[in-house]
């Protein structure tokens, strides 16, 4: 049978009783269909049908069988009956990967009409609602870190201690890649102990020598950087290089600072001109020497290494007195008038002023004097027993209160039951009552009950989630870690539930500093832009000082987007960013003075949005050459929401310039590999948005000249669809062109982060209510955050997939240990 | 013995302190294999095995210039066992080094950087599913078997972070090469500091050791009573993801009691790293340096060590390589890339050379550490400009207690699957079985 007579046949197949179906639908979806309606036109079924079968069906059919499809044997007119299939086409007719570019394309008008029909028809059936089902989850590191700061005020690095998760997507709270290894649950009581151990003090201090080293040696050394005679932000108005570290003091005492390093060896410049070191103590000056100048540089010069020791000796066992806690430490100097400076050598340059090197020691506690209230020791104590007979019914109060936030539950009689034990044991040790809430605080940290994040209550059809397990994910999803009081008071009222209580909590979220875990857990993920060292420019000028540039850059334009009530279409285009003086000087851009960052407007288009952001540019690049592919994948991926396939294998994929070749610009790498019809299929979908920003170079400069081929740049390009762009500003108005996409690739991804399980394809008509919704708030991101907490799919929980959790058991059974 | 206990699990804590083996106990049934007695496990020689994991293929007769820059394949036995280019590093120690021709894994075929980490020891085609899916892997079936009696059964390291863009920036099957069940991929951990402290663990002093160990045995007790506590009112998958939970605690609790028992007289424990280090070689000599710790002071017999990352973009000054390992390993067959390639891949023989020498130079039993040793090292791909998977690079080092002949070269049958070998360093190191993976047989020449 011919292809053509298949067709008919399908379309023959239509009873009367399907096609009444079909009006019913298509009545249905009057509503859904208005805002594809304003894209475009929604195509009917036989529109639809004729596209398909001119289009698709050349390959996918029952005989080629590509991509293990075949349209031939599908209807149109009941799309509802395989969402899978037709939501996959519909995330590659969006990003336009198909047809393949080379292939004959149908206009846009066609293809949107198409996607139209296909989203309204999937979406007003209620053959396709489903509601998924959420796993137990544990805690992952980060959420760990940030529920403990949140809970007892302690600061931990999670990464130092835990170890690595699995990503998914980018994401690491992905409740099915959340497993349970040896190595996390010994390094994770570890890290419960430790906590315990901050947060309470330590009784019976042991003396310790900690070492914080210096975070980046470019940064104290004069040579070669000027960080180290400029303002380090963050640090007093008024100083000038040093570095900072946050130090556990264990008790109330005395402890002694060392400076291991102040450049004062063999060529002692760092001792050419006099400087004031101070040492701060959460901003408050608690020590501070005068070093380097005439005698100085005299006894360095002079008695080479053995001089250097005698000024070392100056800057050790720097006393100072603390009380108990984690504090800031920060080790800098004063800044002073260098034209009024006596003692400049040389030709008038003033290079050489001390700075530190290495790092800084930290020695105590000496005669320790016990542990006053800290910030963390107040939020565990609230009570102090004054007798004996007091201490048992307070440590009750001090675990009841404490388990009942870290557990995100009531907490009863039965729990103390097995609670009280470990205040017990640790009571009976030398530190009393101190040691016994250490023991405590380890034992509820350690339990599974915080740990694990679990929605009990199996039932067969989806069910409400009730008030408390609804502040739990609403809190973890914006802020990483367990609800606070409020929350919990609101859950237990019931009021919480109430979709207005919802919004406004929402309002009053995101307004709060903790919101900021949605751009570092969220958005950098989502973007890829969390790793920026994963790039290391073979250009010698970039250091990682401007990388760390680029990582404050990025974090602060993203929040000024996400946290300020506007449109996500503003990551785009937003025409403002945030620099300090070296980033400016990067971007090209005059007029900003000094280390610390500050919004300003940009008045070349090109930097406006993501897409000129050197973290961007820099993290989809190679290390030696820019790469178009890379680029234009990111661009598809993160933006658009529609990944482009991975390269297939036995494809030999480089395009560095090779020995003994003249050297070409990328772009005519590129296209001579395009040539390829094979490399074409993926490359020239892949490449063109690529191309557009080839005037940014690997760390993310304007260029319009390519230094190593010595050619001017071309950033013009044309898409599969035909559409022809030229530059950054043109793509970036492409990009917004279907004003849905963003904001679609933007809620599947909020979601899968919020729900802490990958998106399916039965979740899109929910995705696709929800930035319907949002459009309407002009897509800011707590509309689209509003509309998620408020959608079923967020506020209930799916049955299990049985045939999977049945396979899970059995694997589970018979995995361990055989 | 002054000692925290709770009620309900006196008896299984009584029995694990006393050493009687209760085999009747479901979860030693878990840990100890079945029918094996501990005892007799004791009367042998402690064997090790490891597993060292290079990305990227190696240079051999895979380019168009052929054997021309082959820098990877040996040839002859004995006397007349020539080693290439990159392998000269192992040239004292080749009467241990056995070398393949021939070896394929169809498993990671197509996959171009993906599956190739998981793939390399599993010989197992992953499922695509959004849970993980593939199968025990080889490291951890020995790990099951002749892991038991060590504080860690097995070791698993990287020398830097397994996520990485050009292999699917992470991922179940990229960022690791170890799964202890097919549900289960382990995490590869790239920081010193916590290897160390998983190691020696995090005390000042001997009586610290104690009391921390004897606190952390009662915090496990609770953390099993609340985990069953938790499971009532899940639904089956949620109960068996628990269950895997409550098995790790088992698993930890086990060590906790292994390590109360440990002896490190005789051994060299290095200072505490403090970190990363950002120096690659001392980062990479220093995961080295742990394993052979960890040899030595018999605190686990099996470690798998990712050199560099799948996808790395690493550079190599060290050896005068300006490019990113992942671009230069995409050589468009330009002999200056080739020479660049090679150089990195010789780079990291060299550092596994270095630790095998240590191991040559550790006294054990009746020989040294590397006589009773069997590792494996190699990578999962053969041509990195083409990520292809045939012919792969693949060597057999180590005495094997006198299980494995060595000082040779073995051409196989053409496409000879990689889970040959696997099933072959299983049958060496006494835990023969049926299959393993996709194999077909065991090599009787090894």
């Amino acid at each position: 049978m011919s292809k053509q007579a298949m067709i008919f046949e399908n379309s023959l197949t239509l009873t009367p009783v399907k096609i009444a179906k079909t009006a019913f639908w298509l009545a249905l979806s009057s509503l859904a269909a208005q805002s594809a309606l304003a894209q475009g036109v929604i195509g009917s079924s036989e529109a639809s049908n004729t596209l398909v079968q001119e289009y698709c069906v050349e390959c996918h059919n029952l005989e080629d069988y590509s991509g293990g499809v075949a349209f031939d044997l599908m209807d149109l007119g009941h799309v509802d009956q395989e969402p899978e299939v037709w939501e996959e086409a519909i995330n590659k007719l969006r990003g336009r990967l198909m047809p393949p570019a080379g292939q004959p394309q149908p206009a846009q008008s066609e293809v949107d009409a198409l996607v139209g029909y296909l989203e309204t028809s999937i979406d007003t059936s209620a053959q396709t609602q489903h509601i998924g089902h959420v796993p137990i989850q544990r805690l992952n590191r980060t959420e760990f870190a940030t529920t403990v700061k949140g809970l007892i005020g302690v600061d931990i690095d999670a990464e130092q201690i835990l170890p690595s998760e699995i990503e998914v997507e980018g994401f690491d709270n992905i409740a099915n890649a959340l497993g349970s290894s040896p190595s996390f649950l010994e390094q994770y009581i570890a890290a419960t102990r430790l906590v315990a151990t901050q947060a309470v003090g330590t009784p019976l201090p042991k003396y310790a020598n900690v070492f914080h080293e210096l975070p980046d040696r470019n940064i104290g050394f004069a040579g070669g950087s000027s960080a180290a005679r400029n303002h380090v932000d963050g640090f007093p108005l008024g100083t000038r290089g040093g570095m900072s570290f946050t130090h556990f003091f264990p008790a109330d005492g005395e402890y002694r600072f060392n400076i291991l390093d102040i450049d004062a060896g063999l060529y002692p410049r760092g001792m050419e001109t006099a400087a004031t070191m101070v040492i701060l103590v959460d901003g408050v000056e608690v020590n501070r020497v005068e070093i380097g100048g005439p005698e100085d540089l005299a006894i360095a010069t002079r008695d080479g290494v053995v001089g250097g020791d005698v000024i070392l000796a100056k800057l050790a066992g720097l006393s100072a007195n603390v009380e108990v806690g984690t504090h800031e430490v920060i080790v800098t100097f004063i800044e002073r008038s260098w034209g009024a400076s006596n003692n400049a050598t040389g030709n008038g340059r003033v290079t050489g002023m001390p700075r530190i090197g290495l790092g800084v020691e930290v020695e105590g506690p000496y005669e320790p004097r016990g542990l006053s209230l800290s910030e963390s020791r107040e939020r565990i104590f609230i009570c102090q027993p004054s007798e004996l007979a007091e201490e048992r019914s307070c440590a009750e109060d001090i675990a009841q209160n404490l388990a009942t936030k870290a557990f995100r539950r009531p907490v009863g009689a039965e729990d103390l039951e097995w609670l009280m034990p470990f205040y017990e044991t640790g009571r009976a040790e030398e530190g009393g009552f101190d040691s016994g809430v250490i023991e405590l605080v380890t034992a509820i940290l350690s339990s599974p009950d915080f740990l694990y994040r679990s929605l009990k209550i199996v039932t067969e059809e989806p069910r409400d989630l009730n008030d408390l397990e609804l502040a739990s994910r609403l809190s973890f999803f914006l802020w990483s870690q367990g609800p606070d009081e409020e929350l919990i008071a609101l859950a237990a009222d019931g009021q919480l539930s109430n979709p207005a209580t919802m919004e406004a909590q929402v309002s009053r979220m995101l307004t709060d500093p903790r919101a900021r875990a949605l751009v570092e857990n969220f958005a950098l993920a989502w973007l890829n832009l969390d790793e920026l060292g994963a790039v290391e420019p073979s250009d010698r000028g970039f250091n990682n000082g401007m990388r760390t540039n680029y990582e404050t850059e990025i974090r602060l334009f993203l929040a000024s987007v996400l946290l300020e009530e506007r449109s996500v279409h503003e990551l785009l285009t937003a025409d403002w960013t945030f620099l300090n003086d070296s980033l400016a000087n990067q971007y090209g851009i005059s007029g900003v003075l000094g280390s610390q960052f500050r919004r300003v407007t940009l008045e070349d288009e090109n930097r406006w949005g993501l897409l000129g952001k050197g973290a961007t540019l820099l993290r989809t690049s190679y290390g030696d050459r820019t790469s178009p592919v890379l680029r234009g994948a990111w661009v598809l991926d993160r933006i658009m929401g529609t990944p482009p396939a991975p390269p297939p294998p036995n494809v030999e994929v480089d395009l560095s310039i090779r020995e003994g070749d003249i050297p070409t610009t990328v772009r005519a790498r590129l296209e001579e590999h395009r040539g390829n019809p094979t490399c074409m299929a993926c490359h020239g979908l892949i490449d063109p948005p690529g191309l557009a920003l080839e005037n940014f170079d690997v760390t993310g400069r304007w260029r319009d000249i390519d230094p190593l081929a010595n050619a001017t740049i071309d950033a013009s390009t044309v898409l599969t669809s035909g559409k022809k762009l030229n530059g950054p500003v043109e793509l970036r108005n492409h990009l917004l062109s279907r004003e849905d996409q963003l904001p679609t690739t933007i809620t599947k991804r909020l979601m899968m982060y919020a729900l802490n399980r990958e998106i399916e394809y039965f979740d899109m008509p929910q995705v696709r209510k929800i930035v319907r919704a949002a459009a309407e708030n002009n897509y800011t991101f707590a509309s689209i955050i509003t509309q998620i907490v408020n959608n079923e799919v967020f506020r209930q929980q799916g049955p299990e997939e049985h045939e999977n959790a049945i396979a899970s058991t059995e694997i589970g059974v018979r995995s361990q240990f055989p | 013995m002054a000692t925290f206990l709770t009620k309900k699990h006196l008896s299984r804590r009584t029995l694990l302190r006393s050493g009687a083996v209760g085999l009747g106990l479901p979860f030693l049934d878990a840990m100890v294999p079945a029918g094996t007695a501990l005892a007799q496990v004791e009367a042998m020689p402690k064997k090790r095995a490891g597993f060292f994991y290079l990305p990227h293929g190696t240079i051999m007769n895979n380019t168009p210039f052929g054997k021309e820059v082959d820098a990877w394949t040996s040839s002859g036995s004995g006397d007349n066992f020539q080693l290439g280019h990159i392998l000269e590093p192992m040239d004292p120690l080749k009467k241990y080094l056995t070398t393949f021709e021939n070896i394929e894994n169809t498993a990671a075929g197509g996959s171009v950087h993906t599956l190739n980490p998981a793939t390399w020891l599993s010989c197992v085609r992953p499922g695509s599913g959004s849970t993980p899916e593939l199968a025990t892997t080889l490291d951890q079936v020995i790990a099951q078997q002749l892991g038991q009696e060590t504080a860690l059964p097995s070791l698993e390291l990287a020398t830097e972070t397994t996520i990485q863009v050009a292999a699917g920036n992470g991922g179940f099957y990229a960022v690791t090469t170890s799964f202890s069940a097919p549900n289960k991929p382990l995490p590869m951990e790239f920081n010193p500091r916590k290897v160390f402290i998983q190691l020696m663990g995090p005390y000042d002093t001997e009586a610290e050791r104690e009391t921390i160990l004897r606190k952390n045995s009662s915090i496990l007790d609770m953390i099993a009573d609340r985990t069953q506590a938790l499971r009532k009112d899940l639904g089956p998958g949620d109960r068996a993801l628990l269950s895997d939970y409550l098995d790790t605690v088992r698993e930890i609790e086990r060590r906790v009691q292994i390590a109360g028992e440990r002896d490190m007289t005789g051994v060299d424990v290095p200072a505490a790293p403090v970190g990363q280090f950002e120096d690659f070689d001392e980062q990479i000599k220093m995961m080295f340096d742990l394993i052979a710790l960890a040899y030595q002071a018999d605190l686990t017999r099996i470690a798998t060590l990712v050199m560099a990352a799948e996808g790395t973009d690493r550079t190599y000054e060290q050896v005068d390589v300006a490019g990113g390992f992942h671009p230069t390993s995409h050589h468009t067959n330009d002999p200056a890339r080739i020479a660049d390639l090679t150089r990195i891949q010789r780079y990291h023989m060299d550092h596994f050379a270095r630790f095998v020498q240590k191991l040559a130079d550790t006294p054990d039993g009746d020989g040294s550490i590397l006589d009773h040793s069997m590792f494996l090292y190699g990578s999962n791909m053969g041509n990195s400009n083409q990520h292809d998977n045939y012919p792969l690079p693949e060597i057999l080092v180590g005495g094997a207690s006198g299980a494995m002949q060595g000082g040779q070269n073995i051409i196989l049958p053409e496409r000879t699957p990689l889970a040959n070998v696997h099933l072959t360093i299983l049958d060496r190191l006494g835990i023969p079985q049926e299959s393993f993976g996709n194999s077909t047989g065991i090599i009787s020449e090894v």
